[in-house]
């Protein structure tokens, strides 16, 4: 049972705080993803975790074990670096034999672990050869490979698909995803990229400004955002988010709206567009059309507001014209004057 | 201004400024004038000046110095020098002296400077003044260094003095004449080892500086200790420098000159002191040159051996 519980952890680097009080809790074989935009503080909190980096204050404790003041060797855990960190004048046999070796595994043993390590990530044929000879792809896999012939009871990885190509990127993804799945070793992932943080994760922790804005579920950090930012900041295009002081757009389309209320937040495809005019409705002017395929977006202006709204394709969408819309009002969120959700 | 380069696409939309142009191919402005085409020749003639310093002051001397070498008094090609230089009895304890203090000096050097830049590595406050303080012997020519440890270790210096005071000896005792060879080879070694270790430290420091950390991390996260860390990351990625550090301070030390002189005088032979006897005092600039190409030779021998020794696999660099 390894859970990892990070709790108050703060950082200052100089004048900079580059986390503020930061607590995080994660399961057992949990998959957690810290997903935020760069400078949020993530990929530090994941190094004071992995003990590259002290916190000023805070504690750590990885199953159970307080490991504030032990360095990384002794945490049992294992780390994928963002530029693979493959050692370069090792061979990949040396390199993922690297964490059994200074744990004096018996050679013969090391011998047959990384050899069906090798078999498993599909670079049995790379063994000999050095990191300058791989590919960008190759080089990530003999990372992973040397993370998890340790059967390391904690991985850390550390924005590990940010240096691929998107199609490879795409691919490792789910073969990623399969191989945690399979070995079941508690996860904590770094990623700028929510689409990877979705797919992914188990929970997802969305960071900002050196604090955790919302833990949890893929589903809820999207339907329910938390904050105004993580609406923001998740889904493409983000969640609009309609000014609402005055109660005046929420009557209009017959809204309950709870008393502190200050804006309304709704996702573009939970918005149901008319071409007609039709009871509690928005009537909103069309701006710009982009037609994606599968759906199409437009943008539309409600009283110098702009929304952004998924349409199903076959709707004939002209710049200029004026539409109806109506928002689903159970998948409404509220928010107030801070950008903190509102309960209903 | 930014410059282009425009290959048989004059026509192109893109650059209206060009269409209809005659010169097709060339540099132009960025906006789409013509600038003055680089001659292919500008390379060279930038070089040139640089290329001259060197045919001048360093092939032509060198030629020089073959010439008198392998030459007699009357311009025949001959070994007579040669000869002359090895019956000398000079000669073989020049040569053991020197390769003495190169192995003696060199080793020490290496390992000190390491030390020094692994402790400079991870320091963060006063980086740059503690590397600026280490490295001031660096700026000390190595006559006045050997001055400076004369003024220690002589008769009345304050290296007796200080055992004088400690109660240790009676009377000062004199370290460096030919009763006590041991302890004038061991001054000069300390002279060479206070005087230009820091060269050695400058090369390893920005090898250090050059070794991404993530190195050093991963090898920390998967379990390595400390002195793991540095025989099995660190030592081998530093290898270029280290040919780089060693190779320089292996020829300097077959160099060395003036701190022998100043310590030593004619007690302590040394090659170098040997050609410059044989040049100013003998007045055979032929035995001269051909010390200097005893030098010559030992010193590409070992280059040749520290490029072969250190060198790193093309696929085994990062």
């Amino acid at each position: 049972m390894t859970g990892i519980s990070v709790a108050g952890i703060q950082k200052r680097f100089g004048a900079y705080q580059a986390l503020t009080s930061v607590s995080l809790e994660v399961r057992d074989s949990e998959f957690t993803v810290l997903l935020g935009p760069s400078g949020c503080g993530k990929s530090t909190l994941l190094r004071i975790i992995a003990g590259l980096e002290y916190a000023d204050g805070g504690t750590i404790d990885i199953g159970q074990r307080r490991v504030n003041d032990l360095p990384p060797r002794l945490r049992r855990i294992a780390m994928v670096f963002q530029n693979y960190a493959v050692f370069p004048h090792m061979t990949i046999y040396d390199n993922v034999a690297f964490g059994l070796r200074t744990r004096k595994t018996p050679e013969a043993e090391v011998r047959t672990r990384v050899m069906r390590m090798a078999e498993l990530m599909d670079i049995g044929a790379q063994l000999s050869k050095y990191s300058a000879q791989l590919s960008g792809g190759q080089r990530q896999r003999v990372a992973v490979a040397r993370a998890l012939v340790v059967e390391p009871e904690v991985l850390l990885m550390d924005e590990p698909l940010s240096n691929l190509d998107a199609l490879l990127r795409l691919q490792m993804r789910a073969e990623l995803k399969s191989l945690l799945q399979e070995f079941n070793t508690t996860t904590i992932y770094v990623t700028h990229d929510q689409v990877e943080a979705m797919s992914l994760a188990d929970r997802i922790a969305v960071m900002n400004g050196g604090h955790i804005e919302q833990y949890g579920s893929p589903m809820q950090i999207y339907s329910r955002p938390a904050t105004r930012f993580v609406g923001g900041f998740i889904g493409n295009p983000p969640m609009n988010f309609l000014l609402d002081d005055h109660h005046s757009y929420s009557r209009q389309v017959g809204l309950e709206r709870p008393g502190k209320a200050h804006s309304l937040g709704i996702r573009p495809e939970d918005i149901q567009v008319y071409r007609e005019m039709a009871t509690q409705c928005w009537p909103v002017k069309v701006g710009v059309v982009e037609c994606l395929g599968p759906m199409q977006q437009f943008t539309a202006e409600l009283d110098h507001q702009m929304l952004r709204v998924t349409a199903d394709p076959d709707l004939a969408l002209h710049s200029g014209e004026t539409l109806y819309l109506r928002p689903d009002p159970a998948k409404v969120c509220w928010y107030d004057g801070e950008g903190r959700m509102l309960p209903v | 201004m930014g410059l282009f380069r425009v290959q048989a696409r004059a026509f192109e939309p893109t650059y209206p400024l060009l269409q209809g142009a005659e010169i097709a191919v060339g540099w132009y402005r960025l906006d789409g004038r013509v600038a003055v085409k680089p001659n292919p020749w500008l390379p060279y003639l930038l070089l040139g000046p640089a290329g001259i310093f060197v045919l001048v002051f360093f092939v032509y001397p060198f030629l020089q110095v073959f010439f008198l070498a392998f030459q007699d008094s009357a311009g025949q090609w001959s070994l007579e020098n040669f000869r002359v230089m090895v019956d000398d009895f000079n000669f073989a304890p020049s040569l053991i002296n020197t390769l003495m203090l190169c192995f003696a000096v060199v080793p020490v050097q290496i390992c000190l400077a390491l030390v020094m830049a692994m402790m400079i590595s991870r320091v963060d406050r006063g980086r740059d003044t503690l590397l600026y303080i280490w490295t001031i012997p660096l700026g000390i020519s190595d006559l006045a260094a050997g001055i400076i440890w004369l003024s220690i270790l002589e008769q009345s210096g304050f290296f007796n003095s200080l055992l004088g005071y400690a109660g240790l000896i009676d009377q000062p005792l004199n370290w460096l004449n030919y009763q006590n060879p041991v302890a004038l080879f061991f001054a000069v070694v300390v002279a060479e080892i206070w005087r230009a270790t820091a060269i050695v430290l400058v090369i390893l420091v920005a090898g250090v500086g050059l070794i991404p950390k993530e190195y050093n991390e991963a090898a920390e996260v998967f379990g390595a200790g400390t002195w793991r860390r540095f025989f099995t990351i660190t030592l081998p990625l530093l290898r270029p420098s280290l040919q780089s550090a060693l190779i320089l301070r292996t020829l300097l030390a077959f160099e060395v000159f003036a701190v022998v002189l100043i310590l030593g005088g004619i007690d302590l032979p040394v090659l170098m002191g040997e050609s410059f006897k044989w040049q100013f005092e003998y007045r055979d600039a032929g035995v001269a040159a051909t010390y200097a190409v005893v030098i010559l030779g030992i010193s590409i021998a070992f280059t040749l051996l520290f490029l072969w020794a250190l060198r790193v696999p093309e696929e085994a660099q990062g």
